[in-house]
């Protein structure tokens, strides 16, 4: 049999480095953590578990997202569902002291909410992040007026925390984000539901020549958003059994941020992929708590974002390296 | 100025490159290349797809830069553009540059046909220095500069995007036109156009012949390079293999030198018997679609090449994709086997497969791979219960499309956008006929594709219609619906004008009387 060198060409090199960057940058932000978090004097034990629960719920709205984005589209709206969905689940359960209908419940509305965004991009022919916009804003709305009707004094809303205190533990948590990691990969790297939602954001035109619906494609992509708000709801509400106004306030930007940390084309498109909403997700928290740890103060929030920021370019930047240099003239 | 230097200026070429390279990643599209263009020659450069010709002319308008150059002269002087505007205007008093008229899509669809003719030049018509644009003045200049290659047919206010292939093609040529270029590169473009608009592009090259300006001019059309072109120079996988002076033409030769051996085989059809089955695989009735179709009925059967001419603006493109079910008429109806068609995933189950003239943009996703192209074609094929994707199987079917149509690529995993016209082509081919089309509409199939191509294509035309697959073939390409077809109905505004059965006796200009 012959065995094909890879030579290590320009070209070569460029294409590794796009694919690896994300995962190198995130081992390079392991690594400055714990020098970070060691020269602090901080517990390095305990900061993991506050990054993992951090990162988890990111990862796993970010992982649902994943299909939204592929299609070349995104939703801005997947904070404010998070906490309409967190914060319907903890009323369910006040009222039915039911954790298994809470959970429902939370699925449920979480898949609702995005089906209703893409309904109505559907039914008025509007850009579905238009459409989520409003979702955004209605759905914060909606939430707040729950949260303060019901809170009173307290500002939040909450159950009590025994019901979810024996799934507050990495192993139950690993085991969600590993099963709704594994669906996702199941539904987008071995079944024509993938295939078909990568090529739609590939060409549209085309794929709609080659009988591919957007419609059904998006409504699929938009449920399985749905699925990873409504366990995202869930896991906030394991991680913290109240619900305030501000609950996963910048869970939305957070999660385009983490997607192109994590390596996929900010257009979607056949190089999507699954893994770059855990590995984006856990990079950016790393990389904020980082900054965070090393800038205190009020300053430091500013400097923080302004270095996130750059840090989005770079990486914008060299996932479209490889790309830019690629086509023909024709 | 001396009479010596005089004489000298004369002698100049118009643009004089030294030892080419240009490389993409591993390949190699340009290897040492030299190349001269003399004033007032109309230069053709012909070879197969990926031989290098789109590059290298690509490289003196501005498109990219060159990997390695000796030297690059325009006028005598040192070039080396940053971009296709500066080849156009940054070239000295008056301009005069190189302007190029690319092969696929040149403008921008979201804008009118005059933001496009004026674009970046906008402030031209500013009311006052920071003021609003006057549309007036701007529409007025920009039907003029249409009406000054003959263009009447489009007017400045019109949405680019409402434009069809032909008509935004000749856009780009009134743009680059309004420079008055010194040299004009013509890729590929008249594959694009129809017999008037052709018509135009022919009297814009006449008009530079034997002037102090130049055109190059590509084609994969041997006919149509031999007809218009002075001299000729021929690449094969980046280097120049021979050029040929007027008095040389020899599409033997010419052939020969393309593709490094004799074409062997036939090339369209060598029977003139029409043949096909009784059965009807395909009709329409009475098809009403604005003045694109006024009452088309027309019936393709089992094992039948149905061909349909006409110009760019009969219709004919609008048909096939009423056929496919991808436009709504607003009277009539498509059966597929007596069954109406609903849309495009209908008339895919129904085994009906539709390759679209604007391939760049209908047909491929040039940002995704080969393997995906043609995967997503045939997941019925190869989908487990339909539905879960095994990739070993999925490869396996994409490499044999692949064998099948010997597509030239260094794996299927490569990106389909770095593939020459004619492998492009291939993959969308590969994408219908893979998963087994009992009925193809192919609009336009050989644009842009070399002789080797084209033969293989026309050899597998064949090959279907005599396995009883039926093809409904489009085309602005007379040669090819002759050469191919079993009948061939023309269209004109809208309108079946005419029919005509398969025979030995059938020539152009017959064809073309009901066409224009």
């Amino acid at each position: 049999m012959e065995v094909k060198k890879i030579k290590f060409d320009k070209h070569t090199v460029k294409k590794l480095l796009t694919l690896l960057m994300p995962i190198i940058a995130f081992g390079v932000l392991i690594a400055v953590f714990c020098i970070v978090v060691g020269a602090k004097g901080y517990k390095l034990d305990r900061y993991i578990e506050i990054i993992f629960n951090q990162g988890l719920v990111l990862a796993i709205v970010a992982t649902g997202a994943t299909f939204i984005y592929t299609l070349g589209s995104f939703d801005i709206s997947l904070g404010a569902s998070t906490l309409f969905s967190a914060a319907v689940g903890v009323m369910v359960y006040n009222s039915t002291h039911s954790l298994v209908v809470m959970i429902l419940v939370i699925i449920i509305v979480a898949v609702g909410c995005s089906l209703l965004s893409s309904t109505l991009a559907s039914v008025f022919k509007l850009p579905v992040f238009v459409t989520t916009v409003a979702m955004m804003s209605v759905l914060s709305a909606i939430s707040a007026t729950i949260i303060t009707k019901n809170g009173g004094a307290l500002g939040g809303i909450s159950i009590p925390s025994s019901v979810v205190k024996p799934l507050d533990n990495m192993g139950f948590k690993i085991a969600m984000l590993v099963i709704f990691m594994a669906l996702c990969v199941f539904v987008f790297e071995f079944t024509k539901v993938g295939r078909r939602q990568k090529f739609l954001g590939a060409n549209p035109f085309c794929a709609k020549l080659t009988g591919i619906s957007l419609n059904k494609y998006a409504i699929i992509a938009f449920v399985m958003a749905g699925l990873g708000v409504g366990l995202g709801a869930f896991l906030t509400l394991v991680y913290t059994p109240s619900v305030t106004p501000t609950t996963a306030g910048s869970l939305g930007m957070q999660i385009l941020v983490a997607i192109v940390f994590g390596g996929m084309p900010i257009s979607g498109g056949p190089r999507s992929k699954i893994y770059a909403a855990v590995v984006g997700g856990f990079s950016y928290i790393l990389l904020d708590n980082i900054l965070k740890i090393l800038i205190q103060g009020n300053a430091g929030y500013g400097i923080s974002q302004i270095i996130s920021a750059v840090f989005f370019l770079a990486l914008v930047y060299v996932a479209s390296l490889n790309y830019r240099s690629k086509n023909l003239p024709r | 100025m001396s009479e010596t230097e005089v004489v000298q200026e004369n002698t100049i070429p118009l643009l004089e490159i030294k030892n080419m390279t240009k490389t993409f990643g591993p390949v190699v599209a340009l290897n040492d290349v030299d190349l001269t263009v003399q004033k007032g020659d109309v230069l053709g450069l012909i070879g197969e797809n990926g031989s290098g010709k789109s590059t290298i002319t690509s490289i003196a308008a501005g498109m990219q830069k060159a990997t390695k150059v000796e030297s690059m002269r325009y006028k005598g002087k040192d070039w080396a553009p940053s971009s296709m505007l500066d080849a156009l205007d940054n070239c000295g008093e008056g301009a005069h540059g190189i302007g190029m008229i690319v092969q696929e899509s040149g403008t921008i669809a979201g804008i009118t046909v005059a933001e496009n003719i004026f674009l970046g030049e906008l402030d031209q018509f500013r009311v006052f220095k920071f003021g609003p644009i006057s549309r007036r003045k701007l529409n007025k200049a920009a039907n003029e500069a249409l009406e000054a290659i003959g263009i009447t047919n489009v007017r400045g206010n019109m949405p680019m995007a409402a434009l069809d292939f032909q008509s935004r093609k000749l856009v780009e040529i009134a743009k680059i036109m309004l420079k008055d270029p010194d040299v004009i590169v013509v890729d590929e473009t008249s594959t694009a156009l129809a017999h008037d608009g052709r018509q135009i592009l022919y009297n814009i090259i006449n008009k530079y012949r034997g002037t102090e300006k130049a055109v190059i001019f590509i084609s994969h059309d041997l006919d149509e390079i031999m007809e218009v072109c002075d001299t000729l120079t021929v690449l094969r996988d980046g280097k120049i293999i021979r050029s040929f002076k007027k008095d040389e033409f020899d599409a033997d030769a010419i052939r020969t030198s393309m593709i490094g051996r004799e074409l062997q085989g036939d090339y369209y059809r060598s029977d003139f018997t029409p043949s096909w089955q009784e059965e009807v695989v395909l009709e329409c009735k009475n098809l009403v679609l604005g003045d694109s179709l006024k009452d088309i009925s027309v019936q393709l059967h089992k094992g039948e090449i149905l061909g349909v001419g006409g110009l760019s603006h009969c219709g004919m493109h609008t048909l096939g994709k009423v056929l496919f079910g991808a436009v709504k008429p607003q009277k009539g109806e498509v059966l597929v086997n007596g069954t109406p068609v609903k849309n495009e995933a209908f008339a895919m189950k129904k085994n009906i497969g539709y390759v679209s003239k604007d391939r760049d943009t209908e047909s491929l996703a040039l940002t995704a791979s080969i393997k995906d192209n043609i995967a997503i074609g045939g997941m019925e094929k190869y989908a487990i219960k339909n539905f879960l994707i095994w990739d070993p199987s999925e490869k396996k079917y994409v490499d044999e499309q692949i064998n099948n149509l010997s597509i030239k690529c260094s794996d299927r995993n490569q990106t389909t956008g770095t593939l020459s016209g004619g492998n492009k082509q291939k993959v969308v081919f590969g994408k219908w006929v893979g998963r087994g089309s009992e009925i193809l509409i192919l609009d336009c199939p050989t644009r842009g594709v070399d002789i080797g191509v084209k033969q293989a294509m026309y050899q597998l035309m064949l090959k279907l219609k005599e396995e009883g697959k039926a093809i409904l073939m489009i085309s602005e390409e007379m040669p090819e619906l002759i050469g191919m077809s079993d009948r061939i109905l023309i269209m004109k505004d809208g309108e079946i004008k005419k029919e005509f059965i398969r025979s030995a006796e059938l020539t152009d200009a017959e064809i073309i009387n009901y066409m224009i």
